[in-house]
């Protein structure tokens, strides 16, 4: 069977919870619009928020609150076979519990783990890469093209790091952006051809910071495989230090 | 004399102390005030020789009194001058942080008119950037040894964390190299800090703590020393490190491969950063590994094998306790194992729990078994029959290429 939901986090549990109450035994899970012409029966499953806040919590409870974290995490990762390694996850943990995370001899098991420590890995590095410019309106706007979808686990932390200023960070890769007015914030669709200029004394400060970046290389020491390797070229579009 | 060279001048004079960690401290973010800590450390670029961006690391000044014969910043050296105010330091740090270039300030100096009057301008400068313009980010301020104490218990109640330089590694070298600092002017502020830390962390100040009293350096204090300017062996430098963690409770020690400064009591040619690096080996060893400096040394060899990383060194010479069995050896002895680390291990202790593990087993689980399979069995089965003998096993642990890409590029000859 191959099932289709509509791409959400709630529609994804939803998905849990029929496989779980209807025992169905799916061989692929995808997006609507973007599934794969198949032999297979297929099967739509609606998304109900009642449903998905009771599977997760199930997870919470009957597995752990770091499976629960997982889970998530893995979701927002980028690979192609997450869907059915979290469902697998999820079907062992609830019956062996939080020892679902000893059982590291079971592929989907390692492969949970490898979508949690990549998104989690690729979420950390934004938070230092991540670029912000002051905008004529006063806003601050950061792009990113993250592998991963994750731009909540940005806005999360930045709101409460810059918790006094307004920003924006755009995800230009899913065309969507975390929008902060200095109280919450919201994730919107953004149109192609937004424009926006810098605001006065931005591009001062940005060629401080160039003259800072380039001051502290010391030179006698160059190692750019180095630098390479801790900083690898795709984030450099979007940092003002590369550009 | 506009900012753009102020900056560079004095991010130049303090780019050589490398420290450059924001870890180890939780600030929880307040309204109002712009910034957070969080204990991990966030690294925000990475410069052309590989090294982590993650404060605004500047000096105050870099007029300085002393003559030490190490630094760029010597008063006998002739280099542009520069001096912030406080107000420049404070906004240039809230431009850099409002824009996430950075994750805080790493505020040192050199010194001027004498140690007091500096370390007061270091106070006055940070209670500007906490108190004026609400920076409530990681800071990270260098206390100027010979100080007064109150002055360096002023500026650390305001900080994350505070250091002082030993910068060599012994009394001679000191003495001969810069004659105006002595071994008691260092040692003296760290046991002050120390003191403070612990202070702040009884009962007492935790009770404070929750009146929202400031905390004094809630990421604890670091040093660095320079390797390579003065005789001294690695097993001093690893001792004397040893010594710091345990009698002074620092959080970090740094090592920082001397650069030829043109003096003709130095050395003209730099040691290889090899050396840097396997000092920086050891020193985790010490602090995650649960090693003594002592087991890292023989009587006969006093440095670090420059082939060998120091725990391959160590198995090498300890071929009595291998191999390890990998379903029973606890925790600690299997941290022992060459190749094998904390994550390893842990993962190790849980996995064997649910099931029997094989070699198979421990590389999907992602168990590095490059060297580590030389030095356990699973299930009573050894990799393969290999003769445990350092004559054997030493030739596959050295890893020839990795050296070559530590040569260092020197103007010397």
């Amino acid at each position: 069977m191959l099932i289709t939901f509509d791409g959400t986090f709630d529609g994804f549990l939803s998905v849990v919870y029929a496989v779980y109450y209807e025992k169905l035994e799916p061989v692929s899970i995808q997006i609507d619009g973007t599934e794969q012409l198949s032999l297979a029966d297929l099967r739509r499953i609606e998304t109900d928020s009642e449903k998905s806040a009771r599977v997760f919590n199930a997870v919470r409870t009957k597995i752990s609150p770091e499976a629960a974290l997982r889970v998530y995490y893995a979701f927002l990762s980028s690979a192609e076979n997450r869907f059915l390694s979290i469902l697998k996850y999820i079907q062992l943990g609830f019956s062996v519990g939080h020892m679902v995370d000893s059982r590291l001899h079971e592929s989907f098991v390692r492969d949970v783990h490898d979508f949690y420590k990549n998104v989690g890995r690729e979420a950390h590095l934004l938070h230092g890469f991540c670029r912000f410019a002051e905008t004529q309106q006063g806003v601050f706007y950061c792009p990113v093209t993250p592998k991963n979808d994750v731009l909540v686990l940005l806005a999360e932390h930045f709101v409460e790091r810059l918790m006094n200023q307004a920003w924006v960070i755009h995800d230009k890769r899913r065309k969507k952006a975390a929008i902060y007015d200095g109280k919450s914030y919201v994730v919107a669709e953004v149109p192609a051809g937004a424009e926006f200029s810098y605001a006065d004394g931005e591009l001062e400060t940005q060629e401080l910071w160039v003259q800072f970046f380039n001051a502290l290389a010391i030179t006698e020491r160059k190692n750019k495989k180095l630098q390479r390797q801790l900083l690898p070229f795709h984030f450099r579009g979007n940092m003002t230090e590369f550009v | 004399m506009d900012m753009m060279d102020k900056l560079k001048i004095l991010a130049d004079a303090a780019k050589y102390d490398v420290a450059c960690t924001s870890s180890g401290s939780n600030r929880a973010a307040k309204r109002g005030a712009l910034g957070n800590a969080v204990a991990c450390g966030i690294c925000h670029s990475f410069t052309a020789d590989g090294r982590c961006v993650s404060l605004l690391k500047v000096l105050l000044t870099n007029k300085c009194i002393y003559d030490c014969q190490y630094c760029g910043n010597r008063r006998s050296n002739d280099v542009p001058r520069a001096e912030f105010t406080p107000d420049e330091v404070a906004e240039l740090t809230i431009r850099f942080y409002q824009r996430n270039y950075i994750e805080g300030l790493f505020l040192s100096s050199a010194i001027i008119q004498s140690p007091d009057y500096t370390m007061e301008l270091l106070a006055a400068t940070l209670r500007t950037v906490r108190e004026t313009y609400h920076f409530n980010g990681y800071i990270h301020v260098k206390t100027i040894p010979g100080a007064n104490p109150l002055l360096i218990r002023q500026a650390g109640l305001l900080a994350d964390r505070v250091s002082v330089n030993i910068e060599l590694p012994s009394r001679e070298s000191l003495a001969r190299l810069a004659p105006e600092k002595t071994r008691q002017n260092i040692l003296a502020p760290m046991r002050a800090i120390r003191e403070n830390i612990a202070q702040s962390k009884n009962e007492l100040s935790l009770y404070r703590a929750a009146r929202n009293e400031p905390k004094f350096a809630p990421a604890g204090q670091s040093t660095q020393l320079i390797v390579g300017a003065t005789p001294e062996s690695d097993s001093k430098i690893v001792t004397l490190a040893e010594g710091l963690y345990g009698k002074f409770k620092l959080k970090r020690v740094f090592y920082s491969a001397y650069i030829p400064a043109g003096d003709s009591r130095l050395p003209t040619v730099a040691p290889p950063l090899l050396r840097e690096h396997r000092l920086y080996q050891a020193d985790w060893l010490l602090r995650f590994y649960g090693y003594k400096s002592g087991e890292l040394f023989s009587s006969e060899d006093e440095n670090l094998s420059l082939d060998m990383d120091p725990k391959c060194h160590w198995a090498v010479n300890n071929l009595h306790l291998f191999p390890v069995e990998i379903s029973t050896a606890d925790y600690l002895t299997l941290l022992r194992v060459p190749g094998i680390g904390q994550i390893s291990a842990q993962k190790i202790v849980a996995a064997r729990r649910v099931g029997k593990l094989d070699f198979e087993d421990l590389r999907k689980m992602r168990v590095v078994l490059k060297r580590a399979k030389y030095f356990i069995t699973c299930n009573g089965k050894a990799y393969d029959k290999f003769p445990l003998l350092p004559e054997t096993i030493a030739p596959r642990l050295t890893d020839s290429s990795r050296i070559d890409n530590y040569t260092q590029l020197t103007l010397a000859q």
